[in-house]
């Protein structure tokens, strides 16, 4: 365990010697905040890792050829994840549950497949070399921006908006019959959470020297869910501290060396099993008295809607 | 267009995704959820027949059944260990995926360890991370009909295919068991009320489901001749639900459809696209369907009353 | 005169194959409190999801104080001055009671996200206090005690869930308030409590739309009802006169004398047929005499139940003996169907024994327990929609194993309920709710049980298809099949059953014959309440 106690006894010693890995600590909170807003709205959106690709190749390609800097590039960045977000969030957020989930899945993966690996101008698979990358001046921006975030995620369950999405999560047609603009607000969180995958993905990018592609399909994305899930989706608490953990995790775990993954694998089935709601539980969460899977099932939506 | 030789291989890689897809669906439609340990049965039902073909010289004939009741095993496992808890604890869908996603990742790691080296180094002598069938595994012999080079291999995993999903569809439909199984796949209170054992459907669903699985993982090992930790995770898992988006969740002919149609689908990108797009093209069929038609081919829309 | 607020204009919406709503016309003034009557399936839900926006794809006029908004999508409905109720409550229910009113004050609220997001913490909360005073005073509005506020709302009791409701469609601030049989599920004195709510809101000047099976109800405090009936409108005027139509007499009301005679397949399916027959079926009693056998039968004693957080049954005993009818009467959520649920084996008592024949029912599983002869009916008829009727008799007989004799049970139900072999084929869902009760039921009885546990069986019935049912409980009881019967409807269930208890929160309040419990003064102040049919 030298891995915590140098953690506790010799911050800085610890800090230099895991810069990297602070650093991605901190793009994966990014991350999980970012899927962590379309699940409070109670919509299960897996297209994060291609978000993410969106803004970590915009803002590199930019970079290469127009020599723009790492703002500008993140800005522009942003903008085409919001601009594509819009355009497909219309069609894709009338599904339900796990539809949803598929077609946002086969949104990332069809974008990995048709257009960054079969691009030249992307580097196909051999993907990016970015020699303006600093990796470990980026450390700061991303925990600001992560704190930022993190205060800004907060506030907005506190408001209208936020109020509106948690009535969404919770039942759409009693939403809607309080005057809530279902479509809009979903399109909204949706946008709201490419902006912030494809800023996670600039800030990414920057930090290392080659962009790869095989780092931006649907495991990707699957494991920041885990993050999001495991640390609790009632606050924007939850997905930080999972995605700390999950990350460091393997880390702390070099003892287990080869069979790292088996013991993340396991962790998974039993965390799960025994804090369903997640690590940080909201404040008033409490078991349903009531064991009648139908309404327990559509919940999420998941399987709401199933065809036979 | 295709010729009548890629339209066969078409179809015949399609057997190998819709039985594959059959699992997934069977799952979905007693549980309602997408059991995310199911690519990596099916990874494990082609490992363990090839451990068994290849490293201790069993027949494929025995081989094969032994692996198959093995993944039936693992299924067993997966709902004891992965599914049943959540369910006595209330919990959300998602928390499924999450454990059977676990489930997974830790089958994945444990069989790359079994390379050259490690205490489980027994699968991939000389540190390969793909092995094949050895050769003379199955009986090659082919046979020409209307022109067309026939494989038996092939043609068997077309006939097992079509078998499996007419025996299945009988069950669910006329037996008593599957009728059990579409109670509790509508309504598990009501269910046990008329005294079905919700627990024991369940688990005999997510075995069946897993034999599937494994079946098709050995199917696959066989035709394609690619054994590896990976075949689920980057080869089949996505297809499958591809398949069943296609054909309709928890839609048993849509789903065997659905796989005939993904297979030829690929092969025409294959064709007209080459390699490196191809696969794109399931992805982009996903969305569109998904965009399109929800419920895919045969399913019917379902509408929330109010 | 003043344009009405509500016009809807010859409403058509095809729904699953039926003309749901076949062109109805109807017009609400301003203050008024319009009542909607008719049998289940006649297309009072339907009228109400089209004008609110929830079902689309119809034709007609809808207007709202002079403005067109047919078509509309159901939030610019509710931006209209819209507010409504769902038939089966839809609270969001991880969320906290006073949570799911204040997410009902939407509309009311600043709609400047940048303002909310950065504004100061000190003003930020001193809105959510407000916000929070204003909600907590709409519950107080609907009757309920502030200790509700912040439980979250699925651990409410079903008549309080109900009441949160209406306080989250108050919360809209709504020119008019739709309620969907806002009293299914309550005791009389909740009901009379509702009624007074709705006659205040009203001379508050609020307009409301009701619907609802509840006569009494109707008559006091609607000004004007309307009756549906096949999706058409058959009667439009003063409640007292409607009341008296034929028409409607026929089609919905049903009379003391006539119940059976009335025209419509449903009661002649529940009705009728000889005794013999049902005796034939339910074999496992002895036919034909109204003796009791005391010493087998039904015991429990000293009986917990806790249903998650909830502790519903406390220390609960009863007796029923074979032969007998017996009734549980109280409010919902008072634990009756925990209760049930837990005789039958889905639940587990945390203390206390139940025993049936012999059989310890706190530790045997419910096949066991279906097939040593108690069958279950459950609240809300619970039939697999998606099978067909068929198969829902199939799987009634699953503890029964063996074909042959089952499938001659099936043959003889099917003769004497013609419904089932009208309709074998059919999905079960698309059968009427009537028709499903009768469903639910045979499915009970190919069990062969010896005891029959009801619940709720004539919950969200209209009176006509309500007396038919408890007509063919009466049979069943003369056939000599044991009854247990769980009513919200306690006049009914009690001058049907020999005995009864009355379960309040948990516990039996009261119990005696079903003579003695009609006569103590308390149980009548609390549950009968008015007869159920003028």
């Amino acid at each position: 365990m030298g891995f915590f106690i140098q953690l506790l006894t010799d911050p800085v010693g610890f800090y230099n010697a895991h810069e990297l890995l602070v650093a991605q600590c901190g793009v994966n909170a990014l991350l999980a905040i970012s899927i962590w807003l379309t699940l409070y709205a109670g919509q299960l959106a897996l297209a994060t890792a291609g978000f993410m690709a969106v803004g970590a190749y915009t803002s590199v390609l930019l970079a290469i050829h127009q020599h723009t800097s790492l703002v500008a590039g993140t800005v522009s960045g942003c903008a085409l994840a919001a601009v594509i977000a819009a355009l497909i969030g219309l069609p894709v957020l009338r599904l339900r549950g796990v539809f949803l989930a598929i077609a946002t899945i086969g949104f990332g993966e069809a974008l990995r497949f048709g257009v960054i690996l079969n691009w030249p101008l992307t580097g196909e698979g051999q993907g990016l070399t970015n020699l303006g990358a600093n990796p470990t001046g980026g450390i700061l921006p991303v925990w600001i921006s992560v704190a930022a975030l993190a205060y800004l995620g907060w506030r907005i369950t506190r408001t209208r908006l936020g109020q509106a999405w948690a009535a969404i999560r919770e039942d759409e047609l009693a939403a809607a019959a309080s005057a809530i603009d279902v479509r809009a607000h979903k399109l909204v969180a949706f946008v709201l959470s490419a902006v912030i995958a494809a800023y996670a993905g600039a800030l990414d990018a920057h930090l290392n020297f080659f962009v790869d592609p095989t780092e931006y399909g649907f495991d990707r994305t699957v494991q920041v869910l885990v993050f999001a899930v495991l640390g609790g989706i009632g606050s924007v608490a939850g997905p930080i501290v999972g995605a700390v953990a999950l990350t460091a995790l393997p880390e702390a775990a070099r003892w287990a060396s080869d069979y790292r993954d088996v013991l993340y694998g396991a962790i998974l089935m039993v965390v799960v099993v025994f804090r369903p709601q997640g690590l940080i539980a909201r404040r008033r969460q409490t078991r349903r008295p009531d064991g009648l899977w139908p309404r327990l099932r559509s919940r999420l939506g998941l399987a709401a809607t199933r065809a036979q | 267009m295709l010729t009548g030789q890629e339209l066969l291989d078409g179809i015949f890689i399609g057997s190998i995704y819709a039985l594959f897809a059959l699992g997934y669906t069977l799952v979905f439609g007693v549980l309602g959820i997408i059991n995310l340990a199911h690519s990596a049965v099916f990874m494990l039902g082609a490992v363990f027949a090839y451990s068994l073909v290849a490293l201790h010289g069993v027949e494929f004939w025995l081989a094969a059944p032994l692996a198959i009741a093995g993944a039936g095993l693992l299924g067993a496992f997966i709902e004891f260990a992965a599914l049943r808890p959540l369910r006595r604890r209330n919990a959300p869908p998602i928390a499924a995926l999450i454990s059977t996603l676990g489930f997974a990742i830790a089958c994945v790691g444990l069989i790359e360890q079994a390379d050259g080296s490690g205490p489980l180094g027994w699968l991939w002598r000389d540190g390969a991370n793909s092995v094949s069938f050895p050769a003379g595994t199955v009986p090659q012999t082919t046979y020409r009909l209307a022109g067309l080079t026939v494989p038996a291999p092939k043609l068997a995993i077309l006939v097992i295919s079509i078998v499996l999903w007419l025996a299945l569809g009988r069950l669910v439909l006329r037996t008593q068991p599957g009728r059990a199984m579409r109670a509790v796949a509508e309504n598990p209170r009501a269910s046990a009320l008329l005294g079905i054992d919700v627990d024991r459907v369940i688990l005999l669903t997510v075995v069946g489901s897993s034999a599937l699985a494994g079946l098709a993982g050995i199917l696959f090992g066989v035709a394609i001749g690619d054994v590896s930790p990976y075949i689920g995770r980057d080869q089949i898992e996505l297809r499958g639900l591809a398949v069943i988006v296609l054909g309709g969740m928890g839609n048993i002919p849509g789903t065997i459809l659905g796989g005939y149609i993904l297979g030829v689908i690929e092969v025409l990108a294959l064709v007209l696209f080459g390699s490196g797009a191809h696969a794109g093209i399931s992805f982009a069929i996903l969305f569109l369907v998904l965009v399109v038609r929800p419920h895919g081919l045969l399913g019917t829309r379902a509408v929330e009353r109010v | 005169m003043a344009s009405p607020l509500l016009e809807l204009s010859e409403l058509r919406q095809y729904f699953g194959g039926v003309h749901a709503l076949d062109g109805v016309s109807l017009s609400i003034e301003t203050g008024q409190v319009f009542g909607l009557i008719g049998p289940n399936g006649a297309g009072k839900t339907t009228l109400v999801n089209v004008l609110t926006g929830h079902a689309r794809g119809g034709s007609g006029l809808v207007r709202i104080a002079g403005t067109d908004v047919a078509g509309k999508p159901p939030h610019l409905v509710a931006s209209a001055g819209v507010a409504r109720t769902f038939q089966g409550v839809r609270l969001y229910h991880e969320l906290s009671a006073i949570a799911n009113i204040i997410a009902g004050m939407h509309r009311q609220r600043m709609h400047d996200i940048g303002r909310e997001l950065f504004a100061p913490l000190g003003r930020v909360r001193r809105a959510r206090t407000a916000r929070h005073a204003q909600a907590l005073g709409l519950l107080e509005l609907v009757g309920l005690p502030d200790e509700v506020a912040d439980r979250p709302a699925a651990t409410l009791a079903y008549g309080q869930q109900r009441r949160v409701e209406i306080a989250r469609a108050l919360a809209l601030q709504p020119r008019l308030l739709i309620l969907d049989e806002p009293t299914a599920g309550m005791n009389p004195l909740e009901k009379r409590e509702i009624g007074r709510l709705l006659s205040r809101l009203s001379e508050g000047g609020l307009t409301i739309l009701l619907i609802e099976h509840d006569m009494p109800l109707v008559m006091s405090v609607c000004s004007r009802v309307a009756v549906l009936d096949f999706g058409r409108k058959i009667a439009d005027g003063e409640p007292q006169a409607v009341a008296r139509d034929q028409k409607v007499l026929d089609a919905y009301l049903g009379t003391e004398t006539s119940c059976g005679s009335a025209s419509e397949d449903d009661t002649t399916q529940a009705e009728g047929a000889t005794s013999s027959t049902a005796a034939a079926i339910t074999t496992g009693a002895r036919p034909a005499t109204s003796q009791t056998r005391p010493g087998r039968g039904l015991r429990a004693s000293d009986l917990h139940v806790h249903y998650g957080a909830v502790h519903a049954v406390r220390s609960v005993s009863l007796a029923v003996d074979e032969g007998e009818i017996v009734t549980l009467i109280g409010a919902n959520g008072a634990g009756k169907s925990t209760l049930l649920a837990t005789l039958s084996g889905v639940l587990r008592p945390s203390s206390g024994a139940a025993t049936f024949d012999g059989l310890d029912l706190t530790r045997a599983k419910p096949a066991r327990i279906v097939a040593h002869g108690i069958a279950h009916v459950p609240e809300g008829r619970q039939i697999l929609g998606r099978l067909t009727v068929r198969e829902n008799l199939e799987l009634g007989g699953y503890t029964r194993g063996g074909s042959r004799r089952l499938a001659a049970d099936i043959t003889r139900l099917e003769e004497r309920f013609p419904i089932l072999a009208e309709r074998r084929s059919m999905p079960a869902m698309t059968l009427s709710g009537g028709e499903q009760q009768v469903l639910a039921i045979a499915r009970a009885l190919i069990a062969r049980p010896r005891l029959l546990l009801l619940d709720e069986p004539s919950l969200g019935l209209a009176p006509i298809l309500a007396e038919s049912v408890f007509g063919l409980i009466a049979e069943l009881h003369r056939s000599g099949l044991t009854i247990l019967l769980v009513e919200q409807n306690a006049h009914r269930a009690l001058s049907l059953a020999q005995r009864g208890y009355v379960v309040e929160t948990g516990r039996i309040a009261f119990s005696g014959s079903a003579v003695e419990l009609q006569a103590n003064p308390e149980v009548e102040r609390a549950y009968l309440g008015s007869d159920p049919r003028l």
